[in-house]
């Protein structure tokens, strides 16, 4: 039987319920088994009428990234909806408003826009909201039953979703929103499909395991709880907003602390004063954020304080494109802080990537004492995805501090002592007999300032060479390759949110029969420099697709390497199409690879 | 002849064409080869592009998808720059503003107008409450509905029985399926054939295998009822007492054109909507085609209907042809009367598509 696979987009503007119709569907079709893949585009204005898109691929197997095609469109505005209504496949499904409230004016509705290779359903989606609910504003209820009407998904999840969304608004909330659903529903079912999009039947799940319908920021939020996070310290902004939210509402449960700071200079700085302290501290931010916290991130590297910072990039510079995705700023999570102020620089590639990266960043920080930034970006932070965590627990070191060594009486404690790895015991204020002092300035092994230039080379190398240990960190997947062994015609080299594009398009490729290979770089400082290069070696040309401008990775990856990459850096404040890197990976494959190489 | 040509300082002239069947598409490929740069859209009340749908007894034989159906592909209509509305509804033509007003409230300005709108099934008024029990065969979602209701080896009762429905009935027979024919006045329509001509083919229809049930005897058909535990789901109820079952009661009364949106626009309409026989109405700007007009008869003086395949898609070509200044006139390719084949088998000219 054929595996399920269907993208649905709903389009409207603000107000529409467009979002909330997208969050009911994913959480239903999750709660029936499903795994999901859905990313949210909406406008920057808090209020008002600008576009939103809901996208939802509901797949039987894992998918690793949106469909540039969806299966089903719905429309409930036109004039959001048509510039994207050729965004369906051949012989999708466009469905629309059928009886609007107001006249439209000529070529103003989405029927007239309609690709003849599509099918339209034109369906009374208010009045059908009227006559079920006594009002309106429950289109976007109709149209999710009449989806699931129409493409036979059971009501059964819906309803209990739409019960859970709404139950604090009352019963009468709850049963008008079930009624709208019921009235799309019968209307779906009734409905002659004509399309030979279809359900399959879903096994039983394994019990080791336990699916959740996490966003990459609600992830990040859950890896923060599991890893037993003490204190928050954030200033909100967009798109990273959302973790802490989420932890305002979880940490204090637990009696942990949640602070929302006059600035992200003021997150950072206490984030540091808390992991000084023994507290296990986080912030969250964004790349207007990130230059703010800069400096402080450069005072936690010379402290050996450790410290985790959550970065979700948005388009820039500056204020930039707030509700738009992209990756520009991985040079200022590299090198943003003045000085050789090494750090960890780690960037899961997907929602189940965002909640261990999450844990992961404390256990690291801990260990190698340093500030750990965990790079995410909008499409990651926002989008959902089915995740599969271990019934048996969060896999978590809670206690990676190197162990203090008993000190012998008359013994100095060195906070910064020169070890074979580079890692001194840490202690905290309060600690017998360990009492010391921290500094942004260079300094000695006590932690007493210093300028000689023998410790500052030496507190240098120490700052850099116990960075290194991250590479082999415990149950930590640094980069990994996929696809063909040995020898193939294009690697794919990727990083971030991108890499769920990557992979599709390389499983694309390789049903072409093109010999392809992709490779995640989790971890991007320091940087895994023998598995890439091996990696490359194999690989005739090697392309790096990437959300920002001047090819950021790519120009890490040869200033490290010597070795040429093909870039594929785009800008559209949306996720790569994967269409976009199967073309290129079609033409190299052909032995276009041109100048941009050398 | 001219047809109407843009120019950068006179806009592309604006075709509409109401109806996507065999008239609608041969007007909207004439007016496309007459008048590269017009604008042509046809708008139509049907999700799927233009499919023949004298192929769909054939879906009874072997599954046949839509796509296979289909006239043209999806790229002809992009190609041939010829836009098609579907799944919506017309309400009115404005014809003083030249404008078709859409039932979701937006106008589609013509410069000139094809009413191509066809017929649809007409169902005596005594059975209108029975709709919901019966099973009409306009469309391939009707007749996949009926395909999916019809058992292997099942039983259709056919009310009325004109050439659309024995041209479905010889499908069914040919799968061993039991057909039922109550007889109507529009039985065999839309031949019109003499009292012994009918009796004639009734026995045809009799040694092909069918059950032939005299309606005028029975009285007619006073209602459709579910059917009871362990019998056929319709049983088809008689005026003068007495009944049979069947698993799908469909009717074939003929059909009845589809020109209610048309009141109130001007145009003259009787039954259907008159036109010349250039097709064009009395409104200069509005053009008919198909099943939809009556068309004016010198010979008896009268406006009448022609049927068939071959006469609607001439119908389409002489619209295509007078709507861009041309001065063609309609002249009837396909008429005949009822035959036997080589079997001995009923056959019709009506039932030639090609």
């Amino acid at each position: 039987m054929k595996a399920t696979d269907i993208q649905i987009a709903l389009c409207g503007s603000a107000g529409d319920g467009t979002i909330a119709a997208g969050d009911i569907l994913r959480n239903a079709v999750a709660r029936a088994g499903y795994r999901v893949i859905s990313f949210d585009v909406y406008p920057p204005e808090i209020r008002g009428f600008g576009k939103c898109i809901s996208r939802v691929r509901i797949t039987t197997e894992q998918s690793y990234a949106l469909k540039r095609q969806s299966d089903v469109f719905v429309s409930l505005d036109d004039s959001h909806a048509i510039p994207h209504v050729g965004e369906v496949r051949p012989d999708g499904a466009v469905i629309f408003e059928s009886q609007p409230v107001a006249t439209v004016a000529e070529g103003h509705h989405i029927s007239g826009h309609i690709h003849p290779g599509h099918i339209p359903y034109g369906i009374p989606l208010r009045e059908l909201s009227e006559k079920s609910t006594g009002g309106g504003r429950s289109r976007n209820l109709v149209v999710l039953g009449y989806i699931a009407g129409l493409l036979g998904l059971a009501a059964e999840h819906f309803l209990s979703i739409i019960e859970k969304k709404f139950t604090k608004q009352g019963s009468e909330v709850v049963s008008r929103n079930q009624a709208g659903f019921h009235a799309g529903f019968q209307a779906g079912a009734a409905t002659f499909k004509l399309d030979n999009v279809f359900f399959t039947p879903l096994g039983a799940p394994h019990g080791s395991e336990q699916v959740v319908m996490l966003s990459g920021n609600a992830a990040v939020a859950q890896g923060c709880m599991d890893a037993h996070l003490d204190t928050f310290f954030g200033y909100p902004i967009t798109p990273a907003t959302s973790i802490m939210e989420r932890l305002a509402v979880a940490l204090p449960k637990r009696g942990a602390r949640l602070l929302q700071t006059e600035d992200e200079i003021s997150a950072m700085a206490a984030s540091i004063g808390a992991g000084f302290a023994g507290a296990r501290a986080a912030t969250a931010t964004s790349g207007p954020g990130l230059a703010l916290m800069s400096e402080m991130i450069g005072l936690a590297t010379m402290a050996e304080v450790p410290c985790v910072v959550f970065v979700s990039q948005r388009g820039g510079p500056s204020t930039g494109m707030p509700t738009k995705t992209e990756q520009s700023d991985l040079n200022a999570a590299l090198y943003g802080s003045p000085g050789d102020s090494q750090h960890i620089v780690i960037a899961p590639t997907n929602v189940e990537g965002c909640y261990r990266c999450a844990g992961k960043a404390f256990e690291m920080a801990e260990r190698y004492q340093t500030p750990v930034i965990v790079l995410l970006d909008l499409y990651l932070s926002n989008r959902y995805e089915t995740v599969t965590l271990a019934v048996s627990g969060p896999p978590f070191n809670l206690n990676a501090n190197k162990p203090r060594p008993r000190l012998e009486a008359g013994e100095v404690y060195k906070r910064y002592a020169l070890t074979d790895d580079g890692i001194s015991p840490r202690a905290i204020p309060g600690d017998a007999g360990c009492m010391h002092v921290i500094t942004g300035l260079e300094h000695n092994e006590l932690g007493r300032p210093s300028d000689q230039e023998e410790m500052h080379a030496a507190m240098s190398r120490k700052r850099h060479d116990k960075l290194l240990g991250a590479l082999q960190h415990p149950d930590f997947t640094v980069s990994k390759r996929f696809g063909d062994p040995g020898r193939v015609k294009v690697g794919l080299l990727s990083w971030g949110s991108t890499f769920g594009e990557c992979l599709e398009a390389m499983f694309m490729a390789q049903a072409e029969g093109i010999p392809c290979a992709a490779m995640k770089v989790v971890m991007l400082a320091p940087f895994p420099v023998q598995p890439v290069a091996d990696f490359m070696a194999d690989c005739d040309v090697v392309l790096v697709p990437e959300c920002n401008y001047e090819g950021q990775f790519a120009h890490l990856v040869q200033g490290i390497l010597a070795k040429p990459v093909v870039r594929l850096s785009r800008v559209p404040g949306s996720p790569m199409p994967v269409e976009a890197i199967l073309g290129e990976v079609r033409r190299l494959a052909r032995g276009a690879v041109t100048a941009i190489a050398s | 002849m001219t047809a109407h040509h843009a120019s950068p300082s006179v806009p592309p002239h604006r075709y509409v064409i109401i109806g996507n069947g065999v008239a609608g598409n041969q007007a909207a490929e004439g007016l496309r080869s007459r008048d590269p740069e017009g604008l042509v859209t046809i708008i139509t009340n049907n999700r799927l592009l233009f499919y023949n749908r004298y192929l769909l007894p054939l879906l009874f034989r072997s599954h046949k998808d839509w796509r296979e159906l289909q006239s043209h592909s999806a790229d002809y209509y992009q190609k041939h720059r010829i836009r098609v509305i579907r799944d919506v509804r017309v309400t009115a033509v404005d014809a003083g503003r030249r404008q078709v007003m859409l039932a979701h409230k937006e106008p589609i300005t013509y410069d000139t107008l094809l009413v191509a709108t066809g017929g649809r099934s007409y169902l005596p008024e005594e059975l209108a409450d029975s709709r919901h029990l019966l099973n009409s065969f306009g469309t391939y979602e009707q007749a996949m509905a009926v395909k999916k209701a019809l058992p292997d080896r099942g039983t259709v009762v056919m009310l009325g029985g004109d050439m659309i429905g024995l041209d479905l009935a010889r499908t069914l027979l040919s799968i061993d399926c039991r057909v039922v024919l109550v007889t109507h006045e529009t039985t065999f329509w839309p031949h019109q054939v003499t009292p012994e001509v009918r009796m004639e083919f009734l026995n045809v229809l009799r040694d092909m295998g069918m059950d032939v049930i005299d309606g005028d005897a029975a009285g007619g058909v006073t209602a459709i009822e579910p059917g009871t535990a362990g019998l056929p789901a319709r049983r088809v109820v008689f005026r003068q007492g007495g009944d049979v079952y069947g698993d799908v009661v469909m009717p074939f009364y003929g059909l009845v054109p589809s020109v209610e949106f048309m009141m109130g626009s001007g145009t003259d309409i009787e039954r259907g909507i008159l036109v010349g026989t250039n097709l064009r109405t009395n409104d200069n700007h509005i053009f008919a085609a198909g099943d939809v007009c009556q068309i004016w008869s010198e010979q008896e003086h009268a406006y009448r209907f022609y049927y068939g395949y071959q006469n609607v898609r001439a119908m389409g070509a002489v619209a295509a042809s007078n709507m861009t200044g041309g001065n063609e006139h309609f002249a009837i390719t396909q008429n005949g009367s009822l035959r036997r084949d080589g079997h001995g088998h009923i056959d019709s000219s009506f039932w030639a598509y090609d």
